[in-house]
């Protein structure tokens, strides 16, 4: 569904994006997660054919993006924007009307009330736009990507200041768009949400770090010690191993000298551990 | 993708929508109609009745008349304090050209800025409207509400030169000079403010400095009446019909700047 290869893109001098290549299937959720400034909105940027790569290639459900192809491939991506950017003077019903109409979409009026309903703001449908909570505001502006029922959605920092209540509801709405067969690209500074939500996440930092299923990025990188919690001591004891293979002996040395063993685990490293290594501790 | 009316229109309602639900865009277009008609009505009507002095007896205004019959006919059929009278209704009416332009500054700022401020630019640009319709639609609505208030503001020219004015006055004025004027010099020069507006918001960093580059615009026409008033020149249905012509080919490249600056891209990047 969304093919990036060797994605570069400068502004001036400065390098926002290089060499960037990851791919995003139907039905699947990829997160890029980022520092501020590692290039995250570009590459949705570039993604939703707003800003052409410097250097690269785009393929967005089969169209091979361009300047004579854009027009067709943003037909294809709903983009949720970092900021709702929801006409504020106007109804909730004239901002989604006027995008439908612009997408071109058959039977706007019944379209709009479907999408408001999938994202359960029907209700407030008359409502001016600027009247609405954050997180409300943020459901409105997800029923605007789905609105021409894109195959790809590009999601820039969905739930971006907001509660823990309607957090929840964004991501739960997201997992549905997986459901329905997206390719669903999300950006984030959130790890957890990024563990809870992904498939698959990318580590950006001007470059793609690492790119993989969040159970094998924290794989890759186990700490090297093994956690040992021994009967009638307060303190566990850290080992230090080169393998996983060394535990056996580990515990056979540990019983064969009276040691009672009540847990032993090796020390994987969170997502955060993970993170911090590839994009450095000061980010 | 082929241009799209349906995409324009969608846009140029939703901007309308805004626009009437947006005092602060409109305000400053609606003060300059009356701006543009108080000295006017100030000079024609309210001075003479409070000096009880007509525009014939203070002397300059009728020699002034005298010499302007040549460029403007419609006057030659009057005398006395109605061609003085009608002499300075047509001077006045170049000042209503500042509405259109005026207005269109005011409106299309707004257009084009309040998607800045609202942070609805990208999302917009996300959708399959072209950079051509986008310049469509940003125009379009502007151009129509303007327009309107020019008119508007010539109706109540007219109505004043009627209703205050000495007999024949009124056929003088309404005639094919101010038909010119703002019929086709008017819509042209509200163009030109229009495509220069756009053009600069989309280059410019700051809006403020955008407005006040297009703001310039103000200044010719300014010039060209201080220039009447002082009898320095007369403009007559022929300097406007060159005047229009010269606005028509200014738009024509304004246009074609417009179409090239007005990318994607670069309203994204600087439109923050």
């Amino acid at each position: 569904m969304v093919i990036a290869e060797q994605l570069t893109r400068t502004f001036g001098n400065h390098v926002a994006v290089r060499d960037v290549t990851f791919s995003v299937k139907a039905g699947e959720i990829v997160t890029l997660l980022g520092p501020n400034g590692a290039g995250k909105t570009t590459t949705m940027r570039m993604l939703a054919g707003l800003i052409p790569p410097s250097a690269g290639r785009i393929r967005i459900n089969q169209i091979e993006l361009s300047d004579a192809t854009a027009g067709l491939a943003r037909n294809a991506v709903g983009l949720l924007t970092e900021a709702p950017g929801l006409w504020e003077r106007l109804s909730v019903r004239t901002n989604l009307l006027t995008y439908a109409r612009l997408q071109g979409v058959e039977n706007p009026e019944q379209r709009v009330a479907d999408a408001l309903s999938l994202v359960d703001v029907a209700d407030r449908d008359s409502d001016t736009a600027g009247t609405l909570s954050k997180g409300l505001k943020q459901r409105v502006a997800i029923a605007r990507a789905l609105l021409h029922t894109p195959p790809v959605l590009l999601l820039d920092e969905p739930t971006s200041g907001l509660d823990p209540a309607s957090a929840r509801q964004v991501r739960d709405l997201i997992r549905a768009m997986r459901l329905d067969g997206r390719a669903v690209l999300v950006s984030t500074h959130n790890l957890a949400e990024a563990e809870e939500l992904s498939d698959r996440i990318g580590i950006l930092k001007t470059q793609l770090l690492a790119l993989d299923t969040p159970a094998a990025l924290r794989g890759t990188k186990d700490s090297g010690r093994v956690v040992i919690e021994l009967e009638g001591t307060a303190e566990p004891l850290e080992i230090a191993i080169a393998d996983l293979s060394e535990i056996p002996g580990i515990v056979a040395r540990l019983v064969g000298g009276g040691a009672r063993i009540i847990r032993i685990t090796p020390d994987r490293r969170s997502l955060e551990d993970v993170y911090l290594d590839l994009v450095g501790v000061d980010q | 993708m082929t241009f799209s009316w349906s995409r324009v229109a969608a846009l140029a309602r939703k901007d309308a929508a805004e626009l009437i639900r947006n005092p602060g865009a409109i305000i400053p277009a609606v003060l300059m109609v009356f701006g543009s008609l108080f000295p006017a009505f100030l000079i024609l009507v309210i001075t003479p009745r409070l000096t009880g002095e007509t525009l014939e007896e203070s002397g300059a205004f009728a020699e002034g008349a005298a010499a302007a019959v040549g460029l403007i006919p419609e006057l030659a059929g009057l005398s006395g304090n109605a061609r003085a009278q009608g002499f300075m209704f047509h001077q006045f009416s170049l000042l209503l050209l500042l509405v259109p332009v005026v207005g269109a500054l005011s409106l299309a700022t707004h257009a084009v800025i309040g998607e800045r401020q609202s942070k609805a630019l990208e999302p917009l640009l996300s959708t399959p409207i072209s950079t051509v319709e986008l310049l469509a639609a940003k125009t379009l609505t502007p151009f129509a509400f303007a327009l309107t208030l020019t008119w508007m503001a010539v109706a109540i020219y007219l109505l004043g030169a009627a209703v205050f004015a000495e007999p024949g006055v009124f056929t003088s004025v309404a005639g094919v000079r101010l038909l010119v004027m703002f019929v086709i010099l008017g819509p042209l020069v509200e163009l030109a403010a229009l495509l220069v507006s756009v053009i600069v918001s989309s280059r410019a960093t700051d809006p403020r400095s955008a407005q006040q580059i297009s703001a310039l615009l103000i200044l010719p026409i300014t010039g060209v009446f201080v220039a009447q008033l002082m009898g320095v020149v007369t403009v007559g249905t022929g300097g406007m019909l060159v005047a229009a012509l010269g606005c028509l080919v200014v738009n024509g490249a304004l246009l074609w700047v417009g179409v090239r600056v007005f990318q994607r891209a670069s309203i994204l990047m600087r439109w923050r």
